[in-house]
């Protein structure tokens, strides 16, 4: 096996792991802009390798609200996308599904919250899609998990996931511009280190 | 109050006398706040999970059997006596329920279990625990009584 280690990584897997980044946000943006009726365009993605306390850091801080959309890769690639939403962003999608905004997250109603847990699943789905399309790899999603709660605590869910094996996060983080403004949100996607080698493998990339 | 002391995740912070220790946002981790209430000698640990198992890992406060095992004998290096000693628990949250199979393991259940029986294996009595359901909460223990608080979202404050 190639890459043992996240921080092990070189320029040219880091440039190709972006790459991949890029066509997935791309694809997820496309989607995006068709459920809220708005152009939407993506930044450049990159990529994080950090540790638990920094992770946490990158996205916000430990004790802050967020929403976030967790879904399962099996298969082929093994891992975790996890799109987190931030006031901003929650409030432009029910704006456009539900015309309405909230002020504090425990506003939230469940069908509220359906609504946000679905427009993650598309926007993870088209990611992942467009991955498994430039790659040829098979990719089961298992149904999409919402949750409201601290920051800290959802993230971490994929550190204690990867926890025996590596100390570190790779996040490839795609956001998104809607009417051009950058709005509150990061889509992760976390392969775990043999999936991510399999990748590698499969983009030529030895 | 006196000043606070930040403990990270995988990581453990000891305070004497005087001193808030806490620890942010725990979902499926554990925060065990143990405390010799006669020296007033506390810490704060911060588990993710449930064993070292064979892994050659030197961050010991990673993981709950090794987590408490050092920190009791970092805290009778100190001074503490095992039987004096008093845990407090709070963490082991599911934080997304995954419906159709796809299951996450639910390590905050298994790290809640595997964290009574260290300290069971320790002699540790276990006077407060707030553990499991879906939601994070954050962990602090004024070192000058041993009081423990547990604050989460959208939920009222526990003392314990």
């Amino acid at each position: 096996m190639g890459i043992e280690k996240y921080e092990d990584m070189n320029a040219l897997e880091l440039d190709v792991i972006k790459e991949v980044g890029s066509i997935g946000t791309g694809n997820a943006a496309t989607a995006l802009s068709q459920v809220l009726r708005k152009e939407t365009k993506m930044s450049l993605p990159a990529v994080y390798i950090l540790g638990y306390n920094e992770a946490i850091e990158m996205v916000g801080s430990p004790e802050e609200i967020v929403a976030a959309v967790l879904v399962k890769m099996s298969g082929e690639i093994n891992g975790i996308m996890l799109f987190i939403l931030k006031m901003d962003f929650i409030n432009a999608v029910l704006g456009s599904v539900m015309s309405k905004g909230i002020k504090d997250y425990m506003e939230l109603t469940e069908i509220e919250k359906s609504a946000l847990e679905e427009i993650g699943n598309i926007i993870i789905s088209s990611y992942v899609n467009a991955l498994s399309g430039l790659t040829g790899v098979t990719i089961k999603l298992s149904i999409p998990s919402i949750a409201v709660n601290m920051l800290g605590g959802i993230l971490s869910v994929p550190m204690a996931e990867f926890g025996y094996v590596t100390d570190k996060l790779m996040m490839i983080n795609g956001k998104f511009i809607v009417d051009d403004k950058a709005l509150n949100s990061n889509l992760l996607m976390m392969p775990d280190i043999q999936s991510l080698n399999y990748l590698m493998h499969k983009l030529g990339v030895e | 109050m006196g000043k606070q002391i930040i403990v990270g995740i995988a990581d453990m912070k000891m305070a004497r006398q005087e001193g808030v220790l806490i620890t942010y946002a725990l979902g499926s981790c554990i925060g065990i706040a143990l405390y010799d209430p006669m020296i007033k000698l506390g810490t704060l640990v911060h588990i993710m999970l449930p064993e070292l198992g064979r892994m050659a890992d030197r961050n010991l406060y990673k993981y709950a059997d090794t987590g408490v095992r050092e920190t009791v004998r970092k805290m009778t290096a100190f001074g503490a006596v095992k039987n004096r000693m008093k845990a407090k628990i709070a963490g082991g949250a599911k934080m997304f329920e995954m419906k159709g199979g796809h299951d996450l393991g639910n390590i905050g259940e298994r790290n809640a279990i595997n964290v009574k029986k260290i300290l069971r294996e320790q002699g540790i009595r276990l006077v407060g625990e707030d553990t499991g359901a879906n939601y994070a909460r954050t962990m602090s223990m004024d070192v000058s009584n041993g009081k423990v608080t547990i604050k989460t979202f959208g939920r009222p404050e526990i003392t314990m």
